[in-house]
């Protein structure tokens, strides 16, 4: 299902990103276009193009379900309501991610995170299972623990760099931050994720 | 040492800042360049783009929705204990709901004059097989923790359709009934009414204009 991995000047493989392609990018400015013209039919399309990753992004930031659809919706209905204020200065997926990011952060301050025993998530099960899928399930439980305990900022950073495949400073455009500010995050949480692996990736280490 | 790593040196830190980004392809240029030429000469940095890769893949297999949906339905598994008495509790007045639904479908053929005497027969019946079913339904012991017996039902109403909810309660507590069960499918209503004068709250009932039926369910009488 993937594509054949890009080679850069250094040799190094280049995974496909979820970012959308240059095609896809023309594509989404005409969307917009037409939204301006308050054509439901291109919102609706945006909305498909923009809602999995918007709630793939949100998820990581709020921890709660029935948020991330509040969060999403008012996301897109800002976009429907003033998509007339973007002016193409930046791409439109990061005027998009920064709505969404500002509004999760104040539906943040009104639901705190709920409080749940984090490490269950963790607990590596007991179960037998194939040593290589072990390994997998270790490593899986091991990261999504070490997600949980990173600050909002830094798993929105984190998320988008390895995700999202976005470059650190359209990140510090969407966080509205200094991108030494995204480089610190990244480089602190990084660190912190390298360390709850540290059990589990003996290869990398 | 020539080949020692100062970690704390500025080239060092620059391009081990920008790791994530030159493994996700995101570096161009002057950054590029940096990357690549301290990556020559730097073992530590070019292990640290090992894991980097390593995280992009983890990511993208990384389902945060799902992850976040199982462990709130793996808490409701878990807590075992009030869902079982609920289903108990359910699965006993679903039965026994079914059991009044066919005996009131019956009844309802009262209201037709037509089939009133023979259904005056299926009533007598149909409460008699009724009170035994009811009886075999009842658990044979009571468990810690489920609720409390419910109020055995001992007479069987309806009411006529335009009845209020206002109507019914004051028919309700004139005759000093409380209502055990229903409405079922066929809208009648389990009553529970004092045993030593069911036979005068019967008669009651029965002259209500609102009332189209009142049939004793258990059987005895008093």
């Amino acid at each position: 299902m993937r594509e054949g991995p890009n080679v850069n000047s250094a040799g190094t493989a280049i995974r496909p990103r979820t970012e959308a392609a240059p095609s896809g990018a023309l594509d989404e400015t005409e969307l917009l276009e037409r939204v301006k013209a308050r054509d439901v039919d291109a919102f609706e399309r945006l909305y498909r193009i923009y809602q999995p990753r918007l709630a793939r992004f949100l998820i990581n930031l709020l921890k709660r379900p029935q948020l991330v659809e509040e969060v999403l919706d008012d996301t897109m209905m800002v976009v429907w309501q003033t998509a007339d204020s973007f002016r193409g200065t930046s791409k439109l997926s990061t005027w998009v991610f920064a709505i969404a990011y500002r509004k999760a952060l104040k539906a943040k301050a009104r639901w705190p995170d709920p409080i749940e025993d984090q490490a269950e998530d963790t607990r590596v099960s007991n179960d037998p299972a194939p040593d290589a899928e072990l390994e997998r399930s270790r490593v899986h439980d091991a990261l999504v623990g070490a997600m949980t305990d990173l600050s909002a900022e830094q798993r929105a950073v984190v998320d988008l760099t390895y995700f999202h495949g976005l470059g650190y400073r359209e990140i510090a455009e969407i966080l509205s931050c200094p991108v030494d500010t995204v480089k610190t995050r990244m480089f602190h949480a990084r660190r912190r994720l390298k360390q709850a692996l540290s059990g589990t990736l003996a290869d990398w280490l | 040492m020539p080949n020692q790593i100062d970690f704390e040196a500025k080239p060092h830190h620059d391009a081990e800042e920008l790791l994530p980004w030159y493994a996700t392809g995101q570096l161009q240029g002057d950054e590029l360049a940096l990357v690549e030429q301290h990556l020559a000469s730097c073992a530590h940095c070019r292990r640290q783009v090992a894991f980097e890769r390593h995280m992009i893949d983890e990511f993208a297999q990384l389902t945060p929705e799902v992850d976040n949906g199982w462990a709130r339905l793996k808490r409701r598994l878990e807590a075992p204990q009030p869902l079982q008495v609920q289903q108990r509790s359910q699965a006993r007045q679903s039965w026994w709901d079914k059991v009044v639904s066919d005996c009131a479908e019956l009844l309802q053929s009262v209201t037709r004059p037509a089939v009133a005497a023979l259904a005056a027969a299926q009533v007598a019946f149909v409460a008699i097989a009724g009170t035994l079913i009811y009886s075999l339904s009842q658990p044979s012991y009571q468990a810690l923790g489920s609720a409390p017996a419910p109020q055995s039902a001992n007479v069987i109403a309806m009411f006529r359709a335009d009845t209020t909810e206002s109507q019914l309660n004051e028919i309700l507590r004139t005759n000093g009934a409380s209502l055990v069960g229903g409405p079922t499918s066929a809208d009648a209503y389990l009553l529970r009414v004092p045993a030593v004068s069911r036979e005068k709250t019967l008669a009651k009932l029965r002259a209500d204009k609102h009332v189209l039926m009142a049939q004793p369910i258990d059987g005895k009488t008093s």
